[in-house]
């Protein structure tokens, strides 16, 4: 038997330098089958790659003859160990063949043709080097893909939880969670969340869009899902996954746990090969972080809805109807606060029929401020429906304030509305309450007074009067400083920068969209604004107060 | 199975990205890189040209989006064979729904990190070839240029 050449050494050095550089199989066939095709006497070089599972061929490579059409069925039997006659009239005098197998990767077979010439042994040997070649290079590979495997998982943990910490939507975060997780780590994601008691699929991702709808227009499957969500939230072992039916290679699900509970389940769905399927504490620590975001978003959304739901219970439900005069008031809540916030504002008629709107903002949030709030508008209500003059509420509410000794202040500002001829008649009365605006229905807008001192800090309260007067058409706007104290990014503030334009926009609109739009005006410059924005509104009609 | 594949695709940065990806998980697929929806739909009409097996959209992009590509690829009965993966960072479930709609195959997140980026495509592609595999490939080898090991 003869040896391998010196030329041969030297090919062999430089194709495991070369496969030690590839970062692809498709690329190791390019190496390793022409340096056997320039051996002496070979006519071809055929490579094969078997399934992992079946055995079936997964790709085919060569050089020297096509390996095409009927080629194949000769490799395939050469592969398996026989040696069928039709490969002579393809001219190979001989069929050498060598294989490897490594756990976790598709093996290979490496069939040599040769003519009479070649020396049998020689190439025998020289293919049984490439093999070895091929091999470690391929057990590299399934190294590296480990380890990139690895870098993944990191990178998707950490994008996860920037992502998921962005937001308190859980809608958002449901969508978010499979959306990532497909195809980087799985053909198939699904959240499922415990509604009633029972599994609700709330956010699905298919890297396959079409077979996903199929799958999940199949009643079968699912039911088949139900079952097993159903299952995972009693805990216990999980009953056997019907793959066939969810038409995938493997199924893992994960149980969503918030505060004690199972709250729901990822379901994840592959179709890759197991050893790219992530270990089970992976995705049980990616579904650790999307429980924990649902639970977040779920507790700030019912938290939020509270907080409107006990804001509203301070506010007026109506206003009342008064004849030649029109109402109409805004509430926004802060957009990033979960307390309750303290202004408020009511409409009542007095006995005499005179008629008062009043507006108020107890400092700070919370409960404390709510429980004030409440008290200092029905103080101020009850007391001017009685006939009491804006003033001697006031006076009265100051009082109470110290007496609760509560370190909280309430600003508040009283427009006692009155008919004349011509018009309305106006005694604004300000305890350190933003100066009103009147909108007027010829030209635009004027600023009123302000004044006073704020309630609940002076035992004798300081309250500034002025007067003034609504021509039919002109609006009277009396608002919380949430309105004009919104700031801009570059901290101007919307009373210096953009109130002026804005009602001079809203001249003329009809006055439940002209509440609604100036706050939200208001809102919107101030973007992640941080406080409540009240807005109340008196329109001076063609007809006369009696 | 052809192994082109058309990127259509205007961010440089991502054209690089995507470029350096698919060139590190599956460098013997052959791309071919246009920037704009009608650069590749002009591509797709050209007589005599090489069909793709597989297109990876962007989105939103000047002119036709990703979105108008799949709907004017999926009006051609010839072309549905061809893959269609809209690869884009939006996270609007009604465009995710309208490209379903539409006909696209996949909708897939495009991530910041590149080693997320490298393996998100690289699944993809994994994915859509043992779809349309029919039964197996078959490619005849050329040695890579300059590498003088076959001459030996």
């Amino acid at each position: 038997m003869g040896d391998p050449d010196l030329g041969w050494a030297a090919t062999l050095h430089r194709m495991w330098t070369s496969v030690g550089r590839i970062s692809a199989r498709d690329e190791l066939a390019q190496l390793i089958l022409p340096p056997l095709q320039a051996l002496p006497g070979v006519v071809a070089v055929w490579g094969l790659r078997h399934a992992p599972d079946d055995g079936s061929i997964l790709e085919y490579r060569w050089t020297g003859v096509p390996l095409e059409g009927a080629n194949r069925d000769l490799a395939r039997a050469a592969a398996s160990g026989r040696t069928p006659e039709e490969l002579s009239a393809l001219g190979f005098a001989g069929m050498l063949r060598d294989r490897f197998d490594l756990p976790g990767e598709a093996a290979g077979t490496i069939l040599v043709a040769v003519d009479e010439t070649a020396d049998v042994p020689v190439v025998q040997a020289c293919l049984g080097q490439v093999i070895e070649v091929t091999r470690e290079a391929i057990r590299r590979l399934g190294q590296r893909r480990a380890e990139h495997a690895q870098q993944t998982r990191d990178a998707l943990l950490a994008e996860a939880s920037l992502q998921m910490d962005a937001v308190l939507d859980t809608t958002q975060t449901m969508q978010r969670v499979p959306r990532m997780a497909v195809p980087a780590i799985a053909e198939g994601c699904l959240v499922f969340v415990i509604e009633d008691g029972r599994p609700v699929l709330r956010s699905s991702v298919h890297v396959d869009m079409r077979r996903l709808a199929t799958l999940l227009g199949d009643p079968a499957v699912v039911a088949h899902l139900d079952h097993l969500v159903g299952r995972a939230v009693l805990g216990g072992p999980l009953p056997d996954v019907d793959t066939a039916l969810l038409s995938t290679r493997a199924v893992d699900l994960q149980p969503l746990h918030a505060r004690g509970e199972v709250v729901g389940a990822l379901v994840f769905l592959f179709d890759r090969e197991a050893s790219a399927i992530p270990p089970s504490s992976f995705l049980r620590d990616l579904a650790s972080r999307a429980a924990l975001a649902i639970d977040n978003g779920t507790r700030y959304e019912r938290r939020s809805q509270d907080v409107v739901t006990m804001q509203q219970h301070l506010l007026p439900t109506r206003l009342p109807a008064v004849e030649g005069l029109e109402f109409a008031a805004a509430y926004l809540v802060g957009d990033r606060i979960l307390e309750v916030g303290g202004d408020f504002y009511d409409v009542v008629t007095g006995p005499d029929g005179t008629v008062a709107a009043l507006i108020g903002d107890v400092c700070g949030r919370g409960v404390d401020a709510a429980a004030l709030t409440g008290m200092a508008r029905h103080t101020l209500a009850a007391l001017l429906q009685e006939g009491h003059t804006p003033q001697r509420a006031m006076a009265r509410l100051n009082a109470r304030l110290r007496l609760d000794g509560s370190w909280r202040f309430v600003t508040a500002g009283v427009a006692r509305l009155r008919s004349v001829a011509g018009g309305v008649a106006v005694e604004w009365v300000s305890a350190g309450h933003p100066a009103p605006v009147v909108l007027r229905h010829a030209s635009g807008p004027e600023r009123g007074h302000g004044g006073g001192a704020i309630l609940g800090v002076l035992g004798e309260p300081r309250i500034s009067e002025s007067e003034l007067f609504l021509a039919p058409g002109d609006t009277l706007i009396i608002f919380t400083d949430g309105l004009t104290e919104s700031r801009g990014p570059d901290g101007v503030m919307f009373e210096d920068d953009a109130l002026g334009e804005t009602l001079d926009r809203l001249r003329g609109r009809p006055l439940d969209e002209l509440v609604h739009e100036l706050s939200t005006a208001s809102a919107a410059f101030g973007g992640s604004r941080t406080d409540d924005i009240a807005v109340l509104a008196i329109r001076a009609g063609k007809e006369q107060l009696r | 199975m052809s192994n082109l594949i058309f990127v259509v695709e205007d961010s440089d940065e991502d054209v690089e990205a995507i470029e350096r990806a698919i060139g590190r998980s599956h460098p013997a697929l052959r791309r071919e890189f246009f920037r704009s929806g009608a650069d590749v739909l002009a591509g797709l009409t050209e007589p005599g040209r090489e069909r793709p097996w597989l297109m990876l959209l962007d989105l939103n992009m000047p002119g036709e989006s990703g979105l108008d590509v799949v709907r004017a690829v999926r009006a051609r009965p010839e072309l549905d064979e061809v893959r269609l993966v809209v690869f884009t960072s939006s996270e609007d479930q009604a465009e995710a729904d309208a490209c379903h709609a539409a006909g696209a195959d996949s909708y897939v997140y495009k991530p910041l990190n590149f080693a997320l980026f490298q393996s998100v495509l690289s699944q993809t592609l994994d994915y859509w070839r043992s779809r349309s595999r029919s039964g197996n490939v078959a490619r005849m080898v050329v040695p890579p240029p300059g590498d003088s090991s076959a001459q030996t």
